[in-house]
């Protein structure tokens, strides 16, 4: 008997030991994720925000589809119009814009009005104060997120932020004595134990939202005996250990609500954008019924799959929170009466993962994928979500066309017809759109930026640009200038070089203006050897290339492998008139609780005068009047455009890089292993850019690129490139730096005045002068 | 005879310009406020100066990165603003980096042209941006330029937001 009462006292000993151990270690377990980071949080990051303002064209700029992208909802009702609601009947559009955090100051929220008269915003006005508005803002769209393994995104919240509706209709449904129990609610398992055998199944879970909590963070979904009493223990662990207000708002940051696509979402914060566009702050009571209702199931209840049902479970959420005088029946009926609105749902951008691959690349070290997909960071980019939407449509379609149209585009078995386009902003240098292949799922090579390629003919207007600087003793040459396209041979190390051009003819003596227009590798070669290839190398680097460059005679016509972004960027430099622009995709990185991390400042720095870039950029004016990019004008776009055209050795790449006043836009089509695409880029990379510059700005351009004051304006005779004046018998305009006018008249002038009474020279001068006036 | 005239009409012109005294001395008139420019231009520009205008606002605040961002949003409406440029040169080189207000400042330059209203702003801004990253004998002329034609805005050396604005 003594010995089977010491056996039984050892094996208590040994059971209290077990136990002690297995809390110990569970404690710890608790405490180390209590106390670490609770959440893994994905950064996100934003568009630059839309700007509303008196005069702006709001189809183009898709305003009723921004507002539905951003969750707003239209009204039938003009008043009162409530928060992420708009209004549209006839020239009114009315938007109760949310308030928004932006990275330097906070946007409150406020009732605009917009007066519409056909395409044009005509009137701006803040409804409250009647005041009118200079401009307004709308939040910037979300462009994508940093996702961990789990695919889960979260917008973290206070207790304190989380109106106490949507608390009390929680604990209504999943755990009405929340603030009783100490983590296990035994009355409740009970209750639930005698109502599953009644039943002779399980109808009702006896868990605490503690326990759902820990099941969550710590435990698998499997029923077991085991797991269960791990459960209990570990919630009793977190009572003891927190206070019941961090408890809840771990719960409402945790819990599953639905599913966006891929991404899960998850807690209150992140549900109520995404059910009612809104922040948690401004929901209703029945829409925080609503959400408390889906807890059970979120996608078998989802309002957007069966809105019916949906209502019958929130209903019924509120009628429990009236039986348990958490509402009282005014609120009820109000509450009943109201139909389950819930915003479109808008799938998160797909179309940006190469621009979000992009701007990690840019970000400083510091910010790892690790920090990016835990921290929660709000990246404001550069990005222009319209621009891109258009920029990846376009290169799909277009693609897709292209492999109509050239069955021999579509090679069996091998490697799919790739494509890039970039487009920045000249001034700023900020990336608005970037799409670096064809279908990110299937390669996330970003051919914009990483891939670098013969650059072909997009390469001259370097060689012209380093002809046209004035250097100690003046430019070489000016636009009035001629150049041989005569046979060159040169002798290289690896042998003889004799540039073709592409017709494989040769044109003779050529002004430079054609040389570029037609784009002539022997013109082009021929004058890359007069300025001097190491003068052509530094050109190309000072105006923004950063990939090294053979010294070899071909750089002249683009024997260079580059990136199309470091290609837009020198572009972006003739377009800012000689200003070099540091490539942006970002402009602030901002953390919810600590503020502003990072600032990427405006960084620019001029490097070539603005005269000659002006010159260069008449050149490539030309080359879209009257050469080879002469189909965009036949497509109809009118304004100044830029541009220059490329095909690289045996077609295997094709390109155009040219720009407005306000966008610079490069387009490459080839393979990534490369081989012929048998057609010139005018005919692949062209239509493209084409495209995406109707959709960026409806196809009339605005603006004008600015002649600097030191460039001249004169008429002259083109084929000796003297002035023209009255008499000549051909004329045209053309641009001279200050300094390098041509001194002499056409010739033949004078002598048509012979000394026989008619005026004399300065006369005729001056008649001339005053004609123009 | 045509010649005659206008050679006549030059002259007299000269004659008549030469005798006149510029109230001003030799760089009449006030100095650039951006808030005359407020109504001007197409819808786009006068969007962008009223972004440039809050920026200012913020500026005399003393919420530098507020109008930063405001400066920023002005040059996305429209980028080849030059007051949006002018207003960013100057918070640079007063409260920022120089290095970086002198390269704004050149892009408002080549906008401006020979706008003769933005002259002394233009050239005080771009002395006080030599002096501060130490060129000092580059920069000094450039501010007594500023100074004999805008002397109340540039008698200290420094544009305020309010005295540009």
């Amino acid at each position: 008997m003594r010995w089977f009462a010491g056996a039984l006292l050892l094996l208590g000993f040994a059971g209290g030991f077990a136990t002690a151990r297995m809390v110990v270690r569970l404690d710890g377990v608790v405490r180390e994720r209590f106390e670490g980071r609770l959440f893994r949080v994905p950064s996100r990051v934003l568009s630059a925000p839309t700007i509303l303002y008196p005069g702006l064209d709001w189809k183009q700029v898709d305003l009723l589809g921004t507002l539905q992208r951003l969750g707003y909802r239209e009204s039938a009702e003009r008043k009162p119009l409530g928060l992420g609601r708009y209004y549209q009947r006839g020239a009114e559009l009315r938007v109760h814009r949310r308030a928004f955090e932006h990275p330097t100051r906070a946007e409150p929220a406020r009732t605009l009005v917009l007066r519409l008269e056909g395409s044009v915003l005509s009137e701006l006005f803040d409804a409250d104060s009647g005041r009118e508005l200079g401009a307004a803002f709308l939040e910037p769209e979300l462009v994508g997120a940093y996702y961990g393994p789990d695919h889960e995104q979260r917008e973290l919240v206070r207790v304190g932020d989380v109106p106490r509706h949507l608390i009390d209709a929680i604990l209504a449904v999943e755990d009405q004595r929340f603030h009783e129990h100490g983590g296990v609610d035994f009355r409740r398992i009970v209750g639930a134990l005698v109502a599953n055998l009644r039943a002779r199944g399980i109808r009702q879970g006896g868990s605490t939202l503690t326990q759902q909590l820990v099941k969550n963070f710590f435990l698998t979904p499997e029923r077991s005996l085991e797991r269960k009493l791990q459960e209990a223990v570990m919630a009793l662990i977190v009572e003891s250990r927190y206070e019941k207000d961090a408890i809840l708002e771990a719960y409402l940051n945790e819990i599953y609500l639905g599913q966006r696509g891929s991404t899960a979402v998850h807690g209150v914060g992140e549900a109520s954008h995404f059910y009612f566009g809104k922040g948690v702050r401004d929901l209703t009571l029945p829409e925080s019924a609503l959400i408390a209702a889906i807890i059970k199931s979120p996608n078998g209840l989802s309002p957007h799959t069966d809105a019916e049902r949906t209502r019958k479970r929130r209903d019924l959420v509120l009628e429990l929170m009236r039986e348990q005088r958490r509402i009282d029946d005014a609120a009820l009926a109000a509450a009943l009466r109201e139909p389950v609105r819930v915003a479109k749902v808008t799938p998160e951008p797909r179309e940006a993962r190469y621009f979000l691959d992009a701007l990690q690349r840019q970000l400083p070290d510091f910010y790892g994928s690790d920090t990016l997909t835990t921290e929660g960071l709000q990246i404001y980019s550069t990005l222009d979500l319209r621009l891109q939407r258009a920029a990846a449509r376009t290169v799909a379609e277009e693609l897709a066309r292209l492999e109509k149209g050239y069955p021999k585009l579509v090679p069996e078995g091998g490697s799919r017809l790739e494509a890039c386009l970039v487009a920045l902003r000249p001034q700023t240098g900020e990336v608005v759109a970037l799409v670096g292949g064809r279908d990110y799922a299937k390669s996330q090579f970003d051919r914009c930026t990483q891939a670098r390629r013969p650059a072909g003919s997009v390469f001259k207007p370097f060689v012209y640009a380093a002809a046209l600087e004035p250097g100690a003793g003046g430019p070489l040459l000016t636009l009035a200038a001629w150049v041989e396209d005569v046979p060159l041979e040169l002798e290289t190390p690896a042998g003889t070089w004799r540039p073709k051009n592409f017709d494989h003819q040769f044109h003779g003596r050529v002004p430079i203006r054609e040389a570029l227009e037609r784009s002539y590798n022997v013109a082009t070669a021929r004058l890359g050897q007069q300025v001097g290839i190491a003068e052509v190398a530094e050109m190309a680097h000072r105006l923004g290339i950063e990939s090294p460059l053979p010294e070899v005679p071909s750089l002249a016509i683009g024997a260079a492998d580059l990136t199309p972004l470091e290609l837009a960027r020198a572009y972006a430099t003739l377009a800012n008139g000689g200003i070099r622009p540091q490539i942006r995709t970002f402009e602030d990185v901002v953390d919810p609780v600590a503020g502003a991390l990072e600032r990427q400042p405006i960084e620019s720095e001029r490097v070539l005068d603005g005269g000659t870039a002006y010159l260069v950029t008449s050149l490539l004016e030309g080359v879209v009047d009257r050469g080879t990019a002469a189909a965009l004008r036949r497509a109809g776009l009118v304004g100044p455009i830029a541009g220059k055209t490329g095909t690289s050795n045996d077609e295997r790449d094709a390109w155009f890089v040219g720009y407005t006043p306000e966008l610079v836009m490069v387009v490459w089509v080839g393979f990534d292993e490369p081989r012929s695409l048998g057609v010139a880029a005018s005919g692949i990379a062209l239509p493209i850019w084409s495209r995406f510059l109707r959709e960026a700005t409806g196809g009339t351009v605005r603006g004008a690129f600015l002649r600097p004051p030191e460039v001249d304006e004169l008429e002259i005779e083109p084929e000796t490139g003297a002035l023209a004046l009255v008499g000549c018998p051909s004329r045209r305009t053309e641009y001279f730096l200050h300094g390098t006018e041509p001194v002499s008249t056409c010739p033949g002038w004078a002598d048509r005045f012979g000394p026989d009474g008619a005026p004399g020279l300065l006369e005729r001068l001056f008649d001339s002068w005053l004609d123009r006036l | 005879m045509r010649l005659g005239v206008l050679l006549a009409s030059a002259l007299a012109a000269l004659v008549a310009a030469g005798c006149r005294t510029a109230p001003g001395g030799r760089f009449p008139g006030e100095p650039l406020h951006l808030a005359q420019l407020a109504s001007v231009g197409d819808p786009a520009r006068r969007a962008s100066m009223r972004l440039v205008m809050a920026g200012l606002d913020a500026d005399e605040r003393g919420r530098g990165a507020e109008a930063s961002s405001s400066y920023q949003r002005a040059l996305q409406v429209d980028p080849n603003n030059p007051y949006a440029w002018l207003a960013l040169a100057r918070q640079e080189v007063f409260e920022g980096d120089p290095d970086r207000g002198l390269a704004h400042l050149d892009k408002a330059q080549a906008l401006l042209g020979t706008d003769e209203r933005a002259a002394a702003h233009l050239a005080g801004i771009r002395g006080a941006g030599l002096v501060a990253i130490g060129r000092r004998p580059l920069g000094e002329p450039f501010l007594r330029e500023a100074r004999e034609r805008a002397p109340r805005a540039w008698a200290d050396g420094v544009l305020d937001a309010s005295e540009l604005r």
